[in-house]
């Protein structure tokens, strides 16, 4: 009977993951045609763009012929279809920016941008939880109200100030940390090396997704001690220990999940500012230099990524919450 | 903050206990020393038919001739030639002797055919080559035998040896005509410099090795790496916390470093670099001339050096630089006098209206200064300039400005500039800049003579310095120039920038020298830019 | 369906995006145990998030004023001086007076931040109540617009859109406002949704009441006061945006006062020992957040709620 049930339950979660995922289609066609349509309606010249400091230089003869190769001036909606059918072949294009195809960028970067926000999510989550079950239990308390009051302190503090403060105090000030980048100058790439370049980005990055996690876990717990089953085993004399972890912690982090999976786009905002003050060589750092120097390919590359990201973080979070709570069901 | 802070600090833990193991002693290798060195700029590419090393800059490639300082002033001596060039009567040829015991960094053996060839590719409208202007007055380069090459120009060219730092790459490595963009060499270069590429990551670093068989002897600091790091900021604080032997940084930022005890010095080389505001005569405000010249009395160049450039400049008044020798004239400056400056406007018929903007015919006194966004030294000269323009009744508007959009707007709006791109020679200095063969405007080249001026008598002197092989002819000739801008302001020129480097440990070589700069600047001039002969000292 | 789920859950009322102000709003009030006393701290924060609000506004508009200076000028003697009696908040590397200069900076933060927020809002509630009150396909296709403006991070989005329409102060207000007003559409949409579902709008119509006057009745009274919540809630979010977007150098030209060009300028005070070029436009940038969020948490715990109330006395 209980097996029977789980296998519904399975294939209810595969039914709804196949369903998010197609509907994710029609919005990244969407997304790709927004990015698309805000490029053709710019005032600015894609072959700047191309030639860079040589757009001037070049005769208006060269122009032409570069923008009949490019197929510049067909319709927006040609050149949508052209890249569109390109993208689908695996071919991302060329990053001027950066001197090398689109795809080699984002291989070569993409893994430290995993690992700087992977570390960073994680960190986060481990410290949202452990104070947070500490401050809900002791609600009120001196400890409680100078955590909340911290979080809400920092709610308020952009990241790149975080992270100016950072290496203010920790590079700088106490010379513990190394100021930026992935290695020392010169050094090669190591776990050594790396660990020690990633804490402070990590850190910051952690610092600045805290708040929101731990006020949240907070709050569900509080609510969570006030629910049937657990105001039940607080009073049947269970230890404080039992009580949170079993009956007040496994409801309270349901919410949580789906808040963690929301809070992606945020992940991907803080990285992007993270990773350029600390020139840490990832993706988020690529989306600001590819900006300054409207170099469209990548920038609509990494564009389309963080989309990807995005859904499948929210489908994952809906995915993990639908799998742990049984009163959900899965056609939602 | 403590609580939240706290998985930082148990990283740090982790940290100290991995420092430990990681004290590594960079650069005392027994087979030579090891540089670390950080710059803002890149290079696009390492071609020298492409742009690259033009300015005799480059550690891969050498050029026939090459920069020296001798007494205090950039002087040209032979590189791959055996001695400086032979001129005829008219500086209309040019013969080079070439040495006979260079390889390239392939081993094939330097010769004539190269130098033909490197020259040849550069004249050649197939190739598309950046500098194919810059050498107009070649007519063709002949091989007079395997070690000697002439070359023919088409005009007298007296300054015409400092083309002659341009690197030499073997002919075998040009390939067939085609358009410099898709050459093999801007990013797999051949040269027969002191040092040859090993590794280049785009963006982040770049890493040279000493030439074991360069014709000079192998350089002592055998492995140069070169971290490309853009952000000023995060430049300065990296090599704060110790992880370069040098970087170029601005002035501001550098001057700390001055005053630290962790074994950094700061190095500043005087250049040619200038920074002016244009002054086109296209616009009814900056045309005027009695605008032009009372904002040249209105500027306070003295407080611009010991602020925004935290000390490192000297003034500008024309466009050449006190490191040009006899050629400077003393005499050719603006007092700081705002007051002669608001009478000279009173008289001119600029009447001070009621919102304190003068007035003449209808005509306020206002236009726009544009400057590059991301370069943040002309921000800061503009907004003094704008300050100090406020002060006699000018209303300046400061605009950042792309370059794509800058450059149509040149000959309309003034704009901060800056230049001194060959300052072993006046007449690279001034020519462009100011004879009126380049006055109308050229969408292509917009930065020759950016203002738009016109003077005959300029005109005159900038062709006899350019032909006359007379020292005390061209000291007259481009005196006259300086009287004559003085005159007839066509910038408001500023400051020329001395290049700020800070650089570790310097003590521990002999044969630092300081050099003349040009505009451009980094970590293959400061200090290092004659690293080829640096020598370790004893004891170290 | 799935989208409304998520935002019962987190009890993130705008879904992806601003919530997160919203929600510390109430946990802090939750934090002080009974609804009596809550109710009553909302209220006291409400005015003291009210007064610093209103201090920073004074203080945005007429510190500049009154001081008489053009906050663009300098004055190369007094370069990066440190916090005096005649200058508060110290000077800056070009000797700009940073009491005033700050206060210009925060003024254009507000502007651009307030335009924004009121851009968003407008356009948020016309989308979300145009999907509410057809439904069907409109509404559909709305909802994957939304989806689509919420999966692109808004920093990323607003980034590509100022790339493309460089350096004018409209493609930073274009920027912010065209990533943000997804979540607004969504909310009132919600709130279209559930009063077309109500008894009383339903008999109203049916017992033959105009149009017009469901709208003025029934509509208006439940959107207003949402929209004006988002519309606050909104605006530290654009302040945090553009300063960011500034502090990255994609915004504000680098001489135009902003907190964020600010900032950006402040970073060579890591080296330079200015700490006070740092601290007091952070400063205001995190006092200004705080503020609006106090605002806006209160607004919702305690007016919306008695609103409401006096709707169906």
């Amino acid at each position: 009977m209980i097996t029977r049930l789980g296998r519904d339950r399975r294939r209810a979660v595969g039914r709804m993951a196949v369903r998010r995922l197609l509907l994710a289609v029609p919005v990244l066609v969407l997304t790709s045609v927004v990015v698309f349509g805000l490029a053709a309606a710019s005032p600015f010249d894609p072959l700047v763009g191309y030639l860079g400091d040589r757009y001037l230089t070049a005769g208006a003869a060269e122009q032409q012929q570069l923008r009949d190769t490019l197929g510049l001036d067909d319709p927006w909606y040609e050149q949508y279809l052209r890249w569109a059918g390109s993208l689908l072949s695996g071919d991302l294009g060329t990053s001027r920016s950066y001197g090398q195809p689109v795809a080699d960028v984002l291989a070569e970067r993409l893994p430290w941008t995993v690992l700087l926000a992977g570390t960073a999510l994680v960190l986060a989550v481990a410290t949202a939880l452990m104070l947070g079950v500490w401050t809900a239990w002791r609600q009120g308390g001196v400890a409680d109200r100078v955590v909340t009051a911290v979080a809400h302190a920092l709610e308020g503090v952009p990241p790149f100030v975080v992270a100016l403060a950072a290496i203010g105090i920790f590079a700088l000030g106490l010379s513990w940390l190394p100021v930026a980048g992935l290695t020392d100058a010169g050094a090669a790439v190591s776990v050594g090396q790396v660990s020690r370049h990633l804490i402070l980005p990590a850190g910051v990055l952690a610092v600045s997704q805290l708040p929101w996690l731990l006020l949240h876990v907070r709050q569900s717990l509080i609510a969570a001690f006030g629910e049937d089953h657990v105001v039940g085993a607080r009073a049947r004399g269970l230890p404080a220990r039992t009580v949170v972890l079993r009956h007040a912690l496994p409801t309270a982090l349901l919410p949580f999940v789906t808040l963690v999976g929301t809070r992606l786009p945020e992940l991907v905002t803080g990285a992007i500012l993270v990773e350029s003050v600390f020139s840490w060589p990832g993706v988020a750092a690529a989306v600001v230099r590819s900006a300054m120097q409207v170099d469209f390919p990548l920038l609509a590359a990494l564009t389309l990524l963080a989309a990807v990201v995005v859904l499948l973080g929210s489908l994952l979070a809906d995915v993990v919450y639908t799998v742990l709570d049984p009163r959900v069901a899965a056609d939602g | 903050m403590n609580r939240v802070l706290a998985g930082t600090a148990a990283a740090s833990l982790f940290f100290l206990a991995a420092c430990g193991e990681s004290t590594d002693d960079g650069g005392t290798d027994t087979s030579g020393y090891e540089l670390v060195l950080a710059d803002s700029y890149e290079p696009d590419n390492l071609n020298p038919i492409a742009g690259h090393g033009e300015d005799g800059s480059s550690k891969i490639y050498d050029g026939l001739l090459r920069l020296a300082q001798h007494d205090d002033l950039p002087v040209l001596e032979p590189a791959l030639a055996t001695e400086l060039p032979e001129v005829n009567g008219d500086a209309t040829e040019w013969t080079v002797r070439l040495r006979d015991d260079v390889t390239f960094h392939n081993g094939a053996t330097f010769g004539a055919d190269d130098v033909v060839a490197t020259f040849e590719a550069i004249l050649d409208p197939a190739y598309a080559s950046p500098l194919t202007s810059s050498y107009d007055m070649v007519d063709r380069v002949e091989k007079v035998d395997d070690h000697t090459v002439r070359f023919h120009l088409d005009y007298p060219h007296v300054p015409f040896d400092t083309r002659l730092l341009l690197g030499i790459v073997p002919a075998t490595a040009l390939g067939e005509p085609a358009p410099v963009e898709e050459s093999s060499l801007n990013t797999e270069p051949m040269g027969a410099g002191p040092y040859r590429l090993v590794e280049w990551r785009r963006g982040e670093r770049m890493v040279l090795e000493a030439y074991e068989d360069y014709w000079g002897g192998q350089p002592e600091v055998t492995r140069l790496t070169i971290v490309s790091a853009s952000d000023d900021n995060v430049r300065a604080q990296r090599m704060r916390s110790g992880e370069f032997d040098g970087a170029w940084l601005p002035p501001k930022l550098a001057a700390p470093f001055s005053a630290a005890a962790d074994g950094t010095t700061v190095v500043a080389n005087p250049s040619a670099d200038w920074r002016g505001v244009t002054m086109p005569a296209g616009n009814p405000v900056t045309g005027d001339p009695d605008i032009r010249q009372a904002l040249n009395l209105a500027v306070d160049r003295e407080a611009m050096i010991s602020t925004v450039l935290a000390g490192h400049g000297v003034p500008a008044y024309t466009l050449i630089p006190e490191v040009f020798g006899d050629y400077h004239d003393p005499d050719a400056v603006f007092g700081y006098d705002p007051e002669r400056a608001q009478r000279l406007l009173d008289d001119a018929g600029w009447v001070q209206g009621d919102d304190g903007t003068r007035v003449k015919d209808g005509q306020r006194a206002e236009f726009t200064v544009m400057y590059f966004p991301e370069d943040t030294l002309r921000r800061d000269l503009g907004q003094a300039f704008v300050s100090d323009a406020r002060s006699i009744g000018i209303e300046v508007t400061l605009e950042a400005v792309d370059r794509p959009e800058f450059r149509p707007r040149i000959p309309a709006d003034a704009g901060v500039l800056g230049g001194g791109d060959f300052p072993f020679d006046p007449d690279p200095q001034v020519y462009t800049a100011l004879h009126s063969r380049f006055a109308d405007h050229d969408e292509a080249n917009p930065f020759l003579n950016p203002t738009g001026f016109r003077d005959d008598a300029v005109d005159a002197a900038l062709d006899l310095g350019r032909r006359s092989l007379d020292d005390d002819e061209r000291v007259g000739a481009y005196r006259e120039i300086q009287r004559r801008l003085v005159e007839d302001p066509p910038y408001v020129m500023l400051v020329f920038l001395d290049h700020t480097y800070v650089i570790r440990d310097a003590d521990a070589w002999a044969n630092i020298q300081p050099i003349i700069e040009p505009h451009a600047h980094g970590v293959s001039w400061g200090p290092w830019w004659n690293l080829r002969d640096w020598e370790r000292r004893d004891g170290e | 369906m799935a989208e409304v789920r998520t935002k019962e859950r987190t009890g993130d009322p705008g879904g992806v995006g601003f919530g997160g102000w919203f929600d510390a709003g109430r946990v802090w009030t939750r934090a002080r145990g009974s609804r009596r006393r809550a109710r009553l701290t909302a209220r006291q924060r409400l005015f003291v998030g009210i007064a610093v609000l209103a201090g920073l506004v004074v203080y945005a508009v007429l510190v500049p004023i009154i001081a008489g200076l053009d906050e663009r000028l300098v004055d190369l003697a007094a370069a990066g001086s440190a916090p005096s009696l005649e200058h508060p908040f110290g000077t800056d590397q070009a000797g700009r007076d940073l009491f005033v200069r700050t206060a210009a900076g925060l003024r254009v933060s507000l502007l651009i931040a307030g335009l924004c927020a009121v851009i968003s809002t407008v356009l948020g509630v016309a989308v979300g109540a145009v999907a509410g009150a057809v439904g069907g396909w409109v509404d559909r296709i709305v909802m994957r617009l939304v989806d689509t403006v919420n999966a692109v991070p808004h920093l990323l989005l607003g980034i590509v859109i100022v790339a493309l329409y460089r350096g004018s102060v409209v493609a930073i207000v274009a920027s912010i406002a065209l990533t943000h007003w997804a979540p607004v559409a969504r909310l009132i949409r919600s709130e279209v949704l559930s009063l077309r579902q109500r008894e009383f709008v339903d008999a109203a119509i049916s017992g033959g009441a105009s149009r017009r006057w469901v709208i003025r009745r029934h509509f208006l009274p439940a959107v207003i006061p949402q929209a004006v919540l988002a519309a606050v809630l909104l605006l530290p979010h654009a302040v945090w945006h553009e300063s960011a977007l500034s502090f990255l150098g994609l915004g504000l030209p680098p001489h135009r006062a902003s907190l964020g060009t600010l900032l950006d300028e402040a970073r060579e005070s890591l080296l330079l020992g200015s700490w006070w070029t740092l601290v007091f436009p952070s400063l205001m940038l995190v006092v200004a957040t705080l503020a609006v969020a106090a605002c806006g948490a209160a607004w919702r715990d305690h007016v919306l709620p008695r609103r409401r109330a006096e709707e169906w006395a």
